[in-house]
């Protein structure tokens, strides 16, 4: 199959060198035939007794198929067919026409004597440049006959010679044999050297051609290859687990490496075992069958300590741990390499192909380039899911015991453990207050944490804005009413879904709606609003009738754990660090915000970020 | 009510334990307390309660859902109502499972999911309603 789709590549790319001889050989012929009817009219005119009507005939006959050819040509293509037999076969069909004109003027200006005759040679040569070497011997030998045949006739007078140019040469009619013969014996080796000449010229051209061709094609598949590493190096660089990073690393590979199937094992914290963590095109009952112990398996301890390993054909049955699995699987050549990062390994990375000796030594080179890609974007990702991890476990673990406090401290104020009296009641929900505002600081300390540390926490998804600001609007309207606060909502309906982390949208809403509600006294309102700028911009806008922010206060909002005095004196609620996580979580939108505020008299946050293209 | 509602807690907190216990049992609520996943599991063998109250991090980060994800998988324990309550943000929680459910199939395994701490009303309101929900 595929030495089939060679083929056709090659006669297309000798289709096309054909298609411009012809092209050329036309243009020629239009040459020759102007210079012809010139010279013989000149000659005509100059008093040679040149026989003028049958060499303009011949020169017309030649123009009148040029032009057909011509016509056909360019008009028709020969049908637009794809195949290069028709152009051959035209090829053809030129160059007879063409040696019988020649033969005809030749005949007309001396036959064998006639200076036209060396025309011959640029014929030769033209025919092994257009057709294939044995063509061009064949033509050689026809030319040869054709002359040896001319002579004849010429000896035996059954069509005497008419020398119009050279008069004066004896007729060879009157000479001797023995000349004659000596004369086509000379023009016989020429013409063969000629044809061997040129024949030789053309298929050295013509192998370097085909050298010229398969390095061009070596070129291409090379910069396939490279794309695809680019994509697939892009590709990693957005997962954001280390599941979605490997499953998008063994697809790719197995893609690019054009195999039917692609592994990746990780060592395990005690570096014995090698777990599954990715396979592309292998069964489950091969991935399931549990870890590989490297204590077992020979290959994979070889690469475990940095061998490369590529096998052509699947014998070294004590190699594997599961050698019937490797049968069943159909694998017939493998390459395992190990996953490096510095000079730590931590993995193996394999394909499989289902024909024996498939890879080459730059398979195994290419392979190792992804696999070196490959280690590094696990690292990372490794790197990063264990910053996730501390930060996660440590608000856990600060969570958990103001957690138990509040809920024994609830019970408590709830009567559950007998009679509490109003004094200490009112205690009991200050100290409630204090251990809510010490959970929430934590909460957002976290957010900021995750933001801070660059964590790739949450993948992207297809987030709807204005469901997810009416989801954050309809929890805190309650709250609103609660304290008889106007809370109006204004949704611009044009605005877009985008692919966004949803989290940071949360931030973004539930920070600025809840502090407009704790910051503005009762009988106040709240007015949300949510539109469109030019089509590139969503904006958030939240403005409030509350204390307002003082003048000298605006530029630090911003900064962690910073409250205004007045925002102090209205509520000890807030833990001044909610503007922080609304500027970071609008960094991470490439986003912006603006206040504007008048003490005693409100507050307008303005947040803009880009709709993702 | 007849009969008292059996309610396993398996909580690695012993002051949450205490503390979740108290408002059920002033609830009139039969109470059984285990304080790991392994207890809590072989507390169900013996005998399946009408519903467990479960911690999501004990003494690995994700000990709660390999108990529910046991109970789901077993024949006759996969129709007892799981309320979880954990410390962790809501948020992170669920993004803990959408991580399980690679492993473990579709089903989330859990029929109420709150976050600590929880308001001792709302704790026996939704109980109530799962109890419900199980014997209409």
């Amino acid at each position: 199959m595929d030495q089939g789709h060679q083929l056709i590549k090659d006669q297309l790319f000798f289709r096309k060198e054909l298609m411009e001889r012809i092209d050329w050989f036309i243009l020629l012929r239009w040459i020759a035939v102007a210079l012809g009817l010139t010279g013989t009219w000149t000659a005509y005119f100059i008093g040679y007794p040149i026989a003028i009507w049958p060499i303009s005939t011949i020169l017309l006959f030649c123009a009148f198929y040029n032009a057909l050819f011509f016509f056909t040509w360019r008009h028709y293509r020969l049908f637009r067919s794809d195949d290069i037999e028709y152009y051959i076969i035209f090829a053809h069909i030129q160059v007879s026409l063409d040696f019988l004109s020649l033969f005809a003027i030749i005949f007309f200006t001396g036959g064998f004597f006639s200076p036209i005759l060396l025309f011959i040679f640029f014929h030769i040569l033209l025919t092994g440049i257009l057709l294939s070497p044995a063509s061009c011997y064949t033509y050689s030998v026809v030319v040869l006959a054709a002359m040896g045949i001319m002579i004849l006739l010429h000896i035996t007078q059954i069509l005497p010679p008419r020398p119009p140019l050279f008069q004066n040469i004896t007729l060879p009619s009157s000479g001797s044999l023995f000349d004659i013969l000596s004369l086509y014996a000379i023009f016989s080796v020429t013409i063969i050297v000629t044809a061997y000449l040129i024949t030789s010229l053309k298929v050295s051209l013509r192998t370097k051609g085909r050298e010229l061709l398969r390095v061009s094609k070596e070129l291409d598949a090379s910069i396939i290859k490279l794309k695809a590493l680019y994509g697939m190096v892009k590709e990693m660089h957005t997962c954001t687990d280390l599941r979605t990073l490997t499953d998008s690393a063994t697809k790719n590979a197995a893609i690019i490496m054009g195999v039917k199937a692609c592994s990746i094992k990780l060592l395990d914290d005690q570096r014995r075992k090698l777990d599954f963590v990715s396979a592309y095109g292998l069964s489950e009952d091969y991935t399931k069958k549990g870890p590989i112990d490297i204590g077992k398996s020979p290959v994979n301890l070889r690469i475990v300590k940095g061998d490369r390993f590529s096998i052509g054909c699947i014998d070294e049955k004590e190699a594997f741990q599961y050698p019937e699995d490797i049968e069943k699987e159909n694998i017939s050549s493998l390459i395992c390499l190990p996953l490096r990062v510095e000079k730590m390994i931590i993995g193996v990375f394999c394909i499989y192909s289902g024909t024996p000796a498939f890879f080459s030594s730059e398979d195994v080179d290419f392979f190792s380039l992804m696999a070196d890609l490959t280690a590094i974007g696990i690292e990372n990702i490794r790197n990063q899911e264990n910053k996730a991890w501390f930060v996660k476990k440590a608000s856990h673990q600060l969570r958990a015991p103001l957690n138990a406090a509040f809920s024994m401290l609830d019970l408590l104020e709830k009567g559950y453990h007998g009679p509490v009296d109003p004094r200490q009641k009112e205690i009991l929900l200050r100290c409630k207050a204090r251990i809510k505002l010490l959970g929430e600081m934590v909460g957002d300390l976290l957010k900021i944490g995750i933001k801070r540390a660059n964590m790739k926490m949450s993948a992207l998804f297809d987030v709807d804005v204005k469901k997810k600001l009416r989801e954050v609007a309809t929890f805190y309207e309650t709250r609103a009413t609660e304290k008889n606060i106007r809370f109006q909502l204004q949704i611009d309906e044009s605005v877009p879904t985008i692919r966004t982390d949803p989290q940071l949208l949360d931030h973004i809403f539930s920070n600025l709606i809840s502090n407009a509600i704790k910051y503005t006294p009762a009988g106040g309102s709240v007015s949300v609003q949510l539109s469109m700028d030019n089509k590139k911009y969503i904006v958030f806008d939240i403005s409030d009738t509350g204390i307002g922010i003082p003048d000298s206060d605006l530029s630090n909002i911003f900064t962690e754990f910073y409250r205004s005095e007045n925002a102090k004196e209205c509520t000890e609620q807030g833990t001044g660090l909610g503007l922080v996580i609304v500027k970071e979580a609008l960094d991470g939108l490439n986003g912006s915000i603006t206040v504007e505020s008048r003490i005693g008299k409100g507050a307008r946050f303005t947040s803009r970020f880009p709709v993702p293209v | 009510m007849n009969t008292k509602s059996d309610i396993l807690i398996i909580d690695d907190d012993k002051d949450m334990v205490e503390t979740v216990g108290t408002v059920l049992e002033m609830h009139g609520y039969a109470v059984r307390k285990a304080y790991n996943g392994k207890d809590g599991l072989s507390q169900i063998e013996k005998k399946i309660p009408d519903l467990i109250v479960l911690d999501v991090m004990m003494s690995t980060d994700t000990e709660g859902f390999d108990v529910a994800y046991k109970l789901k998988n077993h024949e006759l324990h996969r129709y007892i109502p799981i309320l979880m309550m954990t410390s962790f943000p809501k948020y992170m929680a669920e993004k803990g499972v959408e991580k399980f459910q690679h492993i473990l199939g579709e089903n989330w395994p859990v029929t109420e999911f709150l976050e600590k701490p929880v308001d001792p009303d709302d704790l026996i309101a939704f109980i109530k309603e799962l109890l419900d929900e199980k014997n209409p």
